[in-house]
């Protein structure tokens, strides 16, 4: 089975380059790392990811507004988006029942099984 | 003028205390002389006559002599003042001196007459105007009060505002390296034994301190910046059990046992069911808390019409959310603990506030706890039971939400 692509945007480099290694140990995944916001569409556009993890806020540009332009684009309009914030508490996203303003949320931290269930989850939604 | 003034007068109603059979006589007199005068005037001739005569009924105006049988001097003015602030008080006696006048002032009265030196229109003139200004000053006093009010509603939103943006700060900064931590370890653990009892302690060990860390930061963000609610139609019952479940491990540590006496009348209501779990596991937390050594929960939910003889009983109830004949959901969680000191028991819900420093409190529980119930419209609040022990009581109104329909329902259960 061919490996599903996986963009993470985050600035934070100790939490990707963490999150990559443990993504990629799970073997299912080719995982592409993006620390600057300002670079995540034309990254997103060149590797054509099968899911992007994105961090909401930047100091470059924001999550939102990467998201926006990544909905904007006939291409990877359709890329299953799974924000992943420091800002919300568990018990917001657990509110909200996962889902902020029609897209799933994963709190941080959260323990990785929550996220990789997230991921196979929206993966899903999308085929 | 005179005409004028008198008109305004025959309205009013007097209560004159002296115990002197002539004074009275002559006051009574001069109130009266006038067609146009008082319409009601009455006589005590002690200070516990006249305090009993202003219980029984309302006066305009009290011209008071200070020494009585059963009170002198300036205590006289002092006992009613106290017992009676709203009322306006003219002091009139025999003491001549301009000094005992001063001070009636300062201790509340109105103006000050000496006896045989004045006439009946000074003396009407003296009440109407001694009523004014009592009018003015009370007016007054309660416009002060609510400015009071307000200032410190305007501290603390201030407060709130500044551990809000602090807290947001904050917590990016610290959840993002905890996040980093966490996988980090989940990482390594697959790389180790974990079959060996110190690699074993050692990774758990440091995954219960990444959650404390990040439960002090979750209560933090919970309690500035709670605004958003998710509400649904839900079962109480279910939020209850749930939340029971969460503790669980907890009250069998501690060898806890946990009584339910669940109301099955008690409907749907809207709540976020989330939050309001939250709060449960806040209480049942602290009420295991109470009792390290083990000891018994009772958790109970029932639903009632309010009566008078219940807002009575409760006298916490704000009465300005509860109001008689409504009917509201109560759930109490009761502990056979260490009871909250007297001297504490008002500071609980402030922030920051904890007898859980040492083990690891940050004393917000609560005050997320009552932030939460606020938005619900609800209420929460803790005592300390006669028998020893603390209960805490949530309130939740069954109709608030849902207009009259809940509360026709409803009102056949009881």
């Amino acid at each position: 089975m061919e490996k599903k692509r996986i963009l993470i945007v985050d600035d934070e480099k100790s939490f990707t380059s963490i999150l990559r290694i443990n993504l990629e140990s799970v073997g299912n995944y080719d995982v592409t790392v993006e620390n600057d916001s300002n670079k995540a569409f034309s990254t997103a556009l060149h590797l054509k990811p099968d899911l992007i993890l994105l961090d909401v806020m930047m100091p470059q540009k924001e999550g939102p507004d990467v998201a926006m332009e990544i909905r904007n684009n006939k291409v990877l309009q359709e890329t299953p988006i799974v924000f992943l914030t420091a800002t919300v508490t568990t018990e917001e996203v657990k509110s909200q029942g996962g889902w902020i303003g029609g897209h799933p949320f994963i709190a941080k931290p959260s323990r990785l099984d929550v996220l990789l269930n997230s991921i196979e989850a929206n993966f899903k939604a999308d085929e | 003028m005179i005409n004028q003034e008198n008109k305004i007068s025959k309205h009013l109603r007097v209560l004159v205390v002296d115990d002197n059979d002539v004074d009275l006589r002559m006051l009574e007199a001069m109130l009266t002389e006038n067609e146009a005068g008082p319409c009601f005037f009455r006589c005590a001739t002690s200070l516990a006559d006249a305090m009993e005569s202003l219980t029984e009924q309302d006066f305009d105006v009290v011209v008071l002599d200070l020494n009585l049988p059963d009170s002198q001097g300036e205590q006289t003015l002092i006992e009613l003042n106290k017992k009676f602030p709203l009322i306006t008080i003219v002091v009139n006696t025999g003491a001549y001196e301009d000094e005992v006048g001063v001070i009636s002032l300062r201790l509340g009265a109105q103006d000050f007459l000496n006896k045989g030196k004045y006439n009946s229109y000074t003396l009407n003139k003296s009440l109407l105007y001694a009523i004014e200004r009592k009018r003015l000053e009370l007016e007054l006093k309660m416009a002060y009060d609510n400015l009071k009010d307000l200032q410190s509603q305007l501290v603390q939103a201030e407060k709130m505002r500044v551990v809000g943006v602090l807290a947001s700060g904050i917590a990016h900064e610290v959840k993002n390296p905890l996040a980093t931590i966490l996988y980090g370890i989940t990482y390594l653990s697959e790389k180790f034994d974990k079959n060996k009892e110190d690699i074993r302690i050692v990774f758990e060990s440091m995954l219960e301190a990444i959650n404390r860390a990040n439960n002090i930061i979750t209560d933090l963000l919970n309690f500035s910046g709670l605004t958003r609610l998710n509400k649904k139609m839900e079962d109480l019952k279910d939020v209850l059990e749930k939340a029971i479940s969460l503790v669980r491990h907890e009250l069998d540590k501690h060898h806890i046992k946990l009584i339910k006496i669940f109301d099955s009348n008690i409907p749907k209501i809207e709540i976020d069911s989330a939050r309001i779990e939250q709060v449960m596991v806040n209480l049942l937390i602290n009420a295991i808390f109470a009792m390290p050594d083990g000891g018994e929960v009772v958790v109970t939910s029932q639903i009632f019409i309010l009566s008078t003889e219940d807002l009575k009983k409760m006298p916490e109830l704000n009465q300005n959310i509860f109001y008689l004949g409504q009917t509201i959901i109560m759930i109490h969680v009761d502990d056979k603990g260490c009871g909250i000191p007297d001297n504490e028991i008002d500071k609980i819900f402030e922030p920051f506030f904890t007898t859980r420093r040492s083990r690891g409190g940050v004393g917000l529980g609560l005050a997320v706890s009552k932030n939460i119930m606020d938005i619900h419209g609800g209420q929460i609040f803790i005592s300390n039971k006669k028998e020893g022990g603390v209960r805490a009581t949530l309130v939740f109104s069954v109709n608030s939400n849902k207009g009259d329909e809940y509360g026709k329902k409803t009102n056949s259960y009881c």
